[in-house]
């Protein structure tokens, strides 16, 4: 699991239920691509992710969220 | 199981070679006393490389008619480029296994009187096995990270 996490799943809903496919087929990546990303089991690139965000047209941060601690946190850790 | 285009590829390269090469490695075995990699070690060995080509391209013309044909995306590359890291580690292994069984063939004939003999034919065959060996680590990996995500 990515600490990248994402509203995929939702924005597609909203968006009178596009498919997977249809994604895919939009931001040039394959189905399973999609699949794994909506699961946060990859993380996509930066280009990718604009470009998912460009579909749905929303801010990127609308699309995904991360999670992590930011760096000064680790540094003190 | 529901399998992209590319893991499909995969999964017929995987199966064509531990086929053929467990084919040619089974008449190694049988032949392994032999001491010169002669024509009919480098005949079978041809006909190995053949078939793995033969199957190669039926399966992926009989893929291409089943499935549509998918082009690899940035996590197909990143995943490729991934299983070539581990497909490297496993042959540099083997490498340095060949090395060190040269090494001690040479160091036992020297201090003891155990022959061990390591034939052209012995050390032609390792160095395949691990080439094989790798690319089998490669397409597992491939394929686990298809699967599980990395």
């Amino acid at each position: 699991m990515t600490r990248i996490h994402n509203n995929i799943r939702r924005l597609r809903f909203d968006r009178s239920e596009m498919t997977q496919q249809e994604l895919a087929e939009k931001v040039g990546v394959t189905r399973q691509t999609v699949i794994a990303i909506e699961g946060d089991k990859y993380s996509p690139s930066l280009e990718v992710a604009f470009r998912i965000a460009r579909v749905f047209g929303v801010p990127l941060e609308a699309v995904f969220q991360y999670e992590g601690t930011d760096s000064s946190e680790q540094a003190a850790d | 199981m529901d399998m992209s285009y590319q893991e499909k590829s995969i999964v017929g390269s995987l199966l064509a070679m531990l086929l053929v090469y467990g084919y040619y490695f089974a008449a190694v075995l049988r032949n392994v006393g032999q001491p010169e990699f002669a024509a009919s070690g480098l005949g079978r060995l041809i006909l190995a490389v053949i078939a793995i080509i033969v199957i190669q391209v039926v399966y992926q013309i009989v893929l291409a008619l089943e499935s549509k044909p998918e082009p690899k995306d940035e996590r197909d590359i990143l995943i490729e480029a991934k299983a070539y890291r581990n497909g490297y580690f496993a042959f540099a292994t083997g490498a340095f296994l060949v090395i060190g069984v040269v090494i001690a063939a040479g160091l036992a004939r020297d201090a003891t009187p155990t022959r061990i003999i390591v034939t052209p034919f012995l050390l032609v065959n390792l160095v395949l096995l691990f080439m094989v060996l790798a690319e089998v680590v490669k397409l597992v990996t491939q394929l686990l990270y298809y699967r599980r995500g990395f």
